[in-house]
């Protein structure tokens, strides 16, 4: 197997399995109960959060820990009110449904999906409370100028106070596929809310969180037991949350040596794939190649690759399933022919030089064989 | 690989082995042929087992193969999702693997427009539509024949059971009589297999240089027929497509059976070889028709009486949910000092303008039985000017066939028969021969 789908999904790392295990069984207890065995998984609990928080700059005591990255970026909207949302219109559907559920405006992005900033200032009016910005992109792992965004805000911050009005303004990030490969720090970004995500660092699935800063009042969207600080009801994932901190310490760990790693991989699978065109040319993580055969249909690449054991996908797995034309190809100025042709090769620890040059093969010969059957 | 081929093409009748095999008109060859080039087929494939092997069967048969997913309208709400992008990829990987193009029409307005609003105005007006009917002749022959006619189609397919056969009218005086290369093996009559007097479509010569067209279409009255394995008989749901599109139809597995299709599926790696069939109404999904209707139809409560003895024993939520012969879902509950007999309810009859809908526990209550039926769009398919008097009757899908006499608009059964709902159809066939049907008023 040949697995180039790391975006999609990631293999829960061994020592984040290990981890998790006896929490399982031995330490299953529900940390709100009372005797001492439940105490202590309160408290490893509260451990393995400070733990993710300090790999973002934050502390425990101001993350959410929700069931993954879209329930977070529900929560981060739920403080607004209808129309007082901007969006990157290039946004993964949980950020842009929720968006568009309150009447958000997107925030166009030039050819290389980069946010158009002269657009958001454009669309900044008073009464706009959020602005929502994906740190990477999840289809073509575009990386925004989020502290330059940041300074603008501080601005409008400033320039609304010196006007009297009282309204604020705050920066969120989903920053699900970045971990990885770039150092995320809330400080450094001038986020104010920021998801980070479980899966997409091999950690578990069903395992996110919210960094909430202390300004932002959000409203829960789920009630009950009142866990979390109240903003996210429910027993305790505990396990999962081992999970989730041991694989985010590991790519913490893992950051500078995976870059280089990356990097590697994708100038061979640049150098050696024939006849295409890299879509993602600039300010893009290195772990993601996305390429264009023109006049080919890149779904019948999937089907054909997978009877080689090499997967590969057209775009977020969740557009994809839906049979929906990829909203990100199209606001980057493909046209529909170049959307259909656009492949998503996302690279991962699982994946080796000697891998790559195999997958390079394959992929070269599947789009051969449609080339031919195009006649 | 190759014998189930065979079977396919012989439809399993054991007196295919006998010289009759190329019956199929070889010294008629049709224009395509003369041609010399591949004929063209566009097979509708919805993901399923039964149409992905249709478009293995076809390919391997020498055609020029398009595969086609047919976007039908589905109601895309939380808890009400119809699998339709899976069935989409499902069918596009089968297409990919088979080297064939691909391509998805969107017929979701015109599904909305043709089955889906009909459906709702039936139900509205007392009826329970058969919308499976009506998106066989409005959608998939007839949109999807002629758009894909005007693509430059010379056949279209599905993976449907059923078969067809061509009428030849230099035989006029011989009646039903089949070419017995397709006979389906299952009944003996020997009289029936002697003379080969119809040729069947779905039985191909499989070297691909050499397809014969079975007549020439247009000039003979194509007939469809049940398929060979009965327990998938699906002519019930395909009596009213129209001569003109049937004489353009291949139903590649209608000479197989079920299991034979399965195993040819997962011998030549189909991946959906193993997966679980689809039922019912795809736009429906798995909520049912009347949750499905309360989206459009509002709830009106209303009694449930006895019919004998217009005691009121529950309430409903709405007369037109219901269906004659329904015995679930009846909000019936038990009266205080009564004995429960144990047989249940069902309803008997509906009085849409006052909104009562009547059951009864008696099985022999005579407004369930009748022996007599009234009809509307009847379609009686032309197989010599013959008048179709006598025919056997089917009242649902894989019913019971039970004979009775076609005079006009009505039918008359020869034994009592358990009324059907109207707006159900009620199916002819003489021997395998599926001649029309008609709508239950």
């Amino acid at each position: 197997m040949i697995y180039l789908d790391h975006a999609a999904a990631t293999p829960v790392s061994k020592k984040a399995l290990k981890a998790m295990e006896p929490y399982f069984s031995d330490d299953f207890f529900n940390p709100s109960a009372a005797y001492l065995p439940a105490k202590k998984v309160a408290a490893d609990y509260e451990n393995a959060k400070n733990v993710i928080a300090h790999a973002i700059g934050a502390k425990g005591t101001d993350i959410v820990i929700t069931a993954g990255a879209t329930e977070a970026n529900n929560l981060a909207f739920s403080f607004l009110d209808k129309g007082s949302v901007l969006y990157l219109e290039t946004e993964h559907d949980s950020v842009r449904k929720v968006a568009e559920s309150y009447g958000g405006q997107p925030i166009g992005v030039d050819k290389n999906g980069r946010i158009l900033i002269d657009d958001l200032k454009a669309k900044m009016t008073d009464d706009v409370m959020l602005v929502s910005v994906a740190l990477c992109n999840n289809e073509i792992g575009t990386i925004q100028p989020l502290s330059e965004i940041a300074a603008y805000l501080r601005e409008v911050k400033m320039d609304r106070l010196a006007r009297g009005v009282k309204r604020p303004v705050y920066l969120h990030s989903d920053a699900s596929q970045a971990m990885n490969l770039l150092n995320v720090n809330i400080a450094r970004l001038g986020v104010d809310l920021l998801t980070i995500n479980s899966a997409k660092v091999y950690g578990p699935k069903g395992v996110g969180a919210l960094y909430v800063s202390r300004d932002v009042k959000l409203s829960p969207v789920t009630l009950g037991g009142g866990q979390e600080k109240g903003l996210r009801s429910g027993t305790e994932n505990v396990p999962g949350v081992i999970g989730f901190s041991v694989a985010v310490n590991e790519a913490y760990e893992h950051l500078n040596g995976n870059r280089k790693k990356y990097a590697e991989l994708k100038r061979i699978l640049l150098s050696e794939l024939e006849g295409y065109e890299l879509v993602n040319k600039k300010h893009t993580l290195d772990n993601f190649v996305v390429i264009c055969y023109n006049g080919i249909d890149a779904e019948r690449l999937i089907f054909l690759l997978e009877d080689k054991g090499v997967y590969v996908s057209t775009g977020a797995a969740c557009a994809a399933s839906k049979g929906v034309k990829s909203h990100v190809l199209k606001a980057i100025g493909l046209s529909d022919s170049e959307i259909a042709g656009s492949l998503r090769l996302t690279l991962g620890e699982t994946n080796t030089k000697e891998q790559i040059h195999e997958a390079a093969r394959l992929i070269n010969e599947a789009a051969n064989i449609e080339r031919r059957r195009n006649g | 690989m190759d014998s189930f081929l065979e079977l396919a093409l012989r439809g399993k009748s054991p007196s295919l082995t006998n010289s009759k095999k190329l019956s199929i008109s070889p010294h008629n060859p049709s224009e395509l042929a003369l041609r010399g080039t591949k004929p063209t087929v566009f097979v509708g494939m919805s993901g399923g087992v039964d149409s992905s092997a249709s478009a293995l069967l076809l390919k391997q048969q020498g055609y020029n193969v398009k595969g086609i997913y047919m976007k039908n309208w589905s109601k895309d709400l939380p808890g009400m999702k119809c699998p339709w992008a899976e069935d989409l990829a499902d069918a596009k990987r089968v297409a990919v693997k088979l080297g064939i193009d691909f391509e998805v029409w969107d017929f979701e307005k015109e599904y909305y427009e043709k089955v889906v609003e009909y459906m709702i105005s039936e139900f509205k007006a007392g009826n329970t539509p058969n919308p499976d009917v009506m998106c066989n002749q409005e959608i998939k022959f007839k949109l999807f024949y002629e758009k894909a006619m005007e693509r430059g189609a010379d056949f279209i397919a599905t993976g449907h059971y059923a078969r067809v056969s061509e009428f030849e009218p230099a035989f006029p005086s011989s009646g039903l009589k089949f070419s017995s290369t397709s006979y389906t093996g299952t009944r003996t009559e020997p009289s029936l297999r002697d003379e080969p007097v119809r040729s069947v479509r779905n039985i191909r010569v499989e070297n691909s240089n050499q397809i014969y067209d079975s007549g020439k279409a247009g000039s003979n009255s194509p007939m469809l027929m049940m398929a060979v394995d009965q327990s998938k008989d699906q002519t019930y749901f395909l009596y009213r497509i129209s001569d003109e599109a049937l004489s353009r139809t291949i139903f590649p597995i209608g000479g197989m059976l079920k299991k034979d299709v399965k195993k040819f599926a997962q011998e030549n790696g189909l991946h959906n070889a193993y997966k679980k069939e689809s039922m019912g109404v795809c736009f429906v999904g798995e909520v049912g028709m009347r949750d499905f209707l309360k989206e459009y139809i509002d709830i009106a409560p209303g009694e449930i009486q006895e019919i004998e003895t217009g005691k009121v024993v529950g309430h409903h939520e709405g007369a037109v949910f219901y269906t004659i012969g329904q015995r679930h879902g009846l909000y019936i509950s038990g009266n205080v000092g009564e004995i429960n007999t144990g047989l249940p309810y069902y309803v008997v009859k509906k009085d849409l303008k006052n909104n009562i809908v009547y059951v009864s526990r008696d099985l022999n209550n005579a407004n369930i039985w009748t022996d007599e039926l009234k009809l509307k769009d009847i379609i009686v398919r032309d197989y010599g000017g013959k008048p179709v008097s006598d025919v056997l009757v089917r009242l649902r899908h894989l019913g019971q066939l039970m004979p009775a006499k076609l005079d006009g608009d009505t039918l008359r059964f020869e034994q009592k028969i358990k009324r059907p709902a109207s707006g159900q159809s009620a199916v002819f066939y003489q021997d395998e021969v599926c001649l029309g049907g008609g709508i239950i008023i």
